[in-house]
């Protein structure tokens, strides 16, 4: 019977460049800037990485294929180093794949490092897909709001839910990102929007609106893990450890078969509940302090509350209504401001969001800090509700 | 007369029309300042930007395939996409069609689906002829406003409902319009001289050959369908031979447009529709001489009454600007997001092409459907690696599971909508929706299919086409 990797890893460096329009910066240098800022926290030197995963999700427009990109960028002498993928899940990958190496013994240190470069693309959303394979002969060809928007169609059918009270709920989930963003130094969008502006905004793809959208951003942040041991010995008394890290991937089930009502995320689901018993959390509404939660859109992030069972099944927008997820709330989402104003990197998000959390474990976030924070859960979800790749992270502190 | 088809005529016909109908008057008013002549009552079908001849032939033929297979499926355009590529080829798929089943295209003539017709008649085959037209034009032309885009399919066979009795041809290179390589646009010449020439040369000696080898006079004839180079050229024609007959064409002329090669069979719909049991009914395609075919009514035709129907229903377009971007006339910028292309590949095609364009998924084992096929199936149920059984999707009807209408990525006419929808036997498909209710789609919405193209990549000169989930029912034209 496996046990998991809880606490058999620890976190003792990690880096987070300023998300954004960053046209100075090209993705090499972005994973320099996450990269320095990792180890200078770990208080280690480079030659001590010994294996490395770099997240990046969209090759074709920047980064290009492969671990050389990393490898050279961070001048990586001789290491193994090893490129991931798994949609919007790309960094979240790329920290499980260095801590398993650790956890498994295999290497002391390892260098997790998630980075996107989008926005040498031209234009806003995502970059578009060129290859011929069998799915484009049939597939509709829609953008990432336009797949994530059908969520607030069937969660309102399933639960008699009015499209007005919806909106109005999700429009609270980008107000309540926006309040924290404002916050958060590192953050793509930093300032604060009225309601009335979100209600209002133009449709990008009905019923989500242009607040209802995370932005589109350059980004990178690294994550140094160790074993706890190693850990201590750097000087790190009570060091932040990974308490679980879960995947769940579609099998085609939610989009071919009939049983699925579009209203909730099952990988989520799944994922959520094996980190769980991972962590150890049997009570994640008393249990957790944080999250950061995959709000690429804002209805999004409203059935993720139920998905993760921080909601009954729907009450996540009354929850959101009434401040459940909000700074002050019971257990506050995007206490950095989320995708919704960092942007989404796709390949650096995950680990962005470890960010957040490692620097809430350790109390060291300044105007965000929360006054208790013992677990901090991370979630990413890629691809489409009907087509997805959902991770769950949990991490805590060792003692 | 050939005694070889007297037993053979009509056995059915289709139809189909695009949605979207240009207000006439609306361009009219619009190009008022130019001062240029052009029609300025009725309505003129516009093809959505993703329809072509392909697409709209094979929704006319849809119909007809659902008895026994045809002998052969006869594909006539002037204006198809691929010059070298058989058309045919591709709709036999769509229409799931065996393989035996012998193709050819006819192109180059407006004439070519009666004359595909008629050799089939007079072959004694059961064949499916399917004509399908989108005819560029160009702004400010006539013809851009006379023209209209659909098709129209008729299904020969043994103990017709309308069998020939009688039919004459003339070749005659009488040039009333052409376009060519160097010239797309259809050039049309003097309409007085198109008329005087056509009806003295063309139409009245082959209407009066067509009526003796019936062997009826020509004042027998109860109903037309004759396709025009100029207006009033029947009333020239009927005049001269004693004729009452209405022209059932002059309808879809003013309704739809000229369907160039399917407008012929489209107003012997409306013809046949009419007919009663007993009458004579004319069929007369025009270009570059003419084919004239008298048919005798002996029960209602299956189909007619179909035609009738949606040539009355559709959504206004007042647009100018819409109807020029759609028919590309208009070139819009519409940014870095519409450079995107996707190549499609020949070894993909010959892989899956088939299931794709004909819309077949497969049953498993437990008996359900899933789209596309795979080795595991989708059922849950299921575990093991197990051959699927063709099933077609193309024909049944499904529910809308989740809707969005798209506004960020390309889309030639947007906004996108794309949705799951759900069909009885368990399949379960994202796809594309057209034809845009005024209000948009919903959750729980019943829809049917509809062949359109994929994907349009103009730098390579190539389409693909797939199935897109389209609105049981449209409305009534003029109220929507």
């Amino acid at each position: 019977m496996a046990t998991g990797i809880r606490d058999k890893v620890a976190i003792v460096g990690m880096g987070c460049t300023r998300f954004g329009e960053r046209w100075d910066v090209g993705a090499d240098g972005l994973m320099v800037e996450a990269f320095l800022e990792a180890l200078a926290d770990a208080g280690i030197e480079r030659a001590r990485i010994e294996a490395a995963w770099v997240g990046n999700a969209l090759d074709d427009i920047n980064v290009g294929n492969s671990a050389l990109p990393a490898a050279h960028a961070l001048r990586l002498d001789k290491v193994p180093v090893t490129r991931v993928e798994n949609m919007c899940a790309t960094g979240t990958e790329a920290l499980r794949g260095a801590a398993y190496a650790v956890a498994s013994g295999a290497v002391d240190i390892a260098l997790a490092i998630g980075v996107e470069k989008l926005k040498d693309t031209g234009y806003g959303g995502l970059p578009l897909r060129t290859k011929g394979v069998q799915n484009d002969l049939w597939m509709p060809y829609g953008s990432a709001p336009g797949t994530f928007a059908q969520l607030a169609g069937a969660y309102a059918a399933r639960h008699g839910i009015a499209p007005g009270d919806l909106k109005r709920a999700m429009a609270h989930v980008s107000w309540k990102s926006h309040q924290n963003g404002a916050l958060s130094p590192k953050a793509h969008l930093r300032g604060t929007v009225d309601m009335d502006k979100i209600l209002n905004a133009p449709l990008i793809a009905d019923p989500l609106g242009l607040f209802d959208c995370c932005g589109v951003s350059d980004g990178a942040a690294a994550a140094i893990v160790t074993t706890p041991e190693i850990a201590r010995a750097l000087g790190k008394a009570d060091p932040v450890t990974i308490k679980a890290i879960q995947l769940s991937a579609s099998n085609g089930w939610e989009m071919q078969f009939g049983a699925w009502d579009g209203a909730t995320v099952p990988n989520t689901r799944a994922a959520a509940a094996r980190a769980y018993a991972e962590a150890g959390i049997r009570d994640p509404r008393a249990e957790l302090d944080m999250t950061e939660v995959h709000d690429c859109f804002s209805i999004t992030e409203l059935v993720t509350m139920e998905d993760l069972g921080l909601s009954d099944e729907g009450r996540a927008p009354t929850d959101i209504l009434d401040g459940r997820f909000d700074r002050g709330g019971a257990i506050p989402c995007q206490l950095d401001g989320g995708l919704k104003c960092f942007g989404h990197p796709v390949g650096a998000s995950g680990l962005r969001m470890a960010y957040e959390v490692y620097t809430q474990l350790q109390g060291r976030a300044g105007d965000r800090q929360r006054d208790k924070v013992d677990f901090g859960l991370t979630h990413n979800l890629g691809g489409s509700p009907f087509n997805s790749v959902a991770a769950v992270a949990i991490l805590g502190r060792l003692n | 007369m050939s005694g070889l088809a007297q037993s053979f005529g009509i056995a059915a016909l289709g139809g189909y029309i695009p949605l979207l109908r240009l207000d006439r008057k609306a361009v009219a008013r619009e190009l008022a300042w130019s001062g240029l002549p052009m029609p300025r009552t009725g309505t003129r079908a516009v093809a959505d930007w993703d329809e072509d001849a392909l697409t709209m032939a094979v929704e006319a033929a849809r119909p007809l395939c659902c008895r026994s297979a045809p002998e052969a499926l006869r594909f006539a355009s002037t204006s198809a996409y691929f010059t070298d590529r058989a058309q045919s080829g591709m709709a036999l798929d769509a229409l799931a069609l065996p393989r035996t089943v012998r193709t050819s295209d006819a192109g180059n003539s407006r004439r070519g689906a009666t004359s595909a017709l008629l050799d089939a008649l007079l072959g004694a085959r059961s064949e499916i002829v399917t004509a399908g037209e989108q005819r560029p034009t160009q702004p400010g032309s006539a013809a851009q406003l006379a023209f209209g885009d659909g098709a129209a399919a008729v299904r020969t066979g043994p103990h017709a409902p309308a069998r020939l009795i009688g039919h004459a041809s003339l070749s005659y290179d009488l040039i009333d319009r052409y376009a060519s390589r160097d010239h797309p646009f259809s050039y049309a010449y003097e309409e007085r001289f198109v008329r005087d020439a056509a009806v003295a040369e063309v139409l009245t000696p082959v209407v009066r050959a067509a009526c003796a080898a019936a062997g009826i006079a020509p004042a027998q004839l109860a109903h037309a369908a004759v396709h025009e180079p100029v207006s009033a050229c029947w009333r020239a024609v009927a005049k001269a031979l004693g004729s009452k007959a209405p022209n059932h064409c002059e309808a879809v002329s003013e309704m739809a447009g000229d369907l160039g090669v399917a407008h012929a069979l489209y107003g012997l719909g409306l013809a046949l529709d009419t007919a009663e049991v007993g009458d004579f009914v004319l069929l007369v395609g025009f270009g570059s001489g003419a084919d004239a075919m008298v048919f005798e009514v002996t029960s209602p035709v299956p189909g007619a009454s179909a035609m009738v129907a949606a040539l009355k229903e559709g959504q206004v377009l007042v647009s100018y600007s819409r109807f020029l971007s759609l028919t590309g006339s208009l070139e819009l910028d519409w940014g870095m997001r519409a450079e995107f292309e996707q190549k499609a590949q020949a070894t993909v095609l010959e892989r899956v092409g088939r299931d794709m364009v004909g819309f077949v998924g497969g049953r498993d084992s437990a008996g359900n459907v899933q789209f596309p096929k795979s080795a595991f199936p989708v059922n849950p149920a299921l575990s093991e690696v197990e051959k699927m059984e063709d099933v077609r999707l193309a024909d049944l009807e499904a529910t809308i599971v989740s809707i969005t209408a798209d506004r960020l990525n390309f889309s030639p006419d947007p906004p996108f909508d794309f949705g799951l929808v759900q069909f009885e036997n368990g399949a379960r498909v994202l796809m594309e929706m057209v034809n845009r209710p005024a209000d948009g789609f919903r959750v729980g919405d019943r829809v049917r299919m509809r062949l359109r193209i994929k994907a349009q990549n103009r730098r390579l000169g190539f389409r693909t086409y797939f199935w897109k989930a389209a609105p049981l029912v449209r409305p009534v034209l003029g109220e929507a």
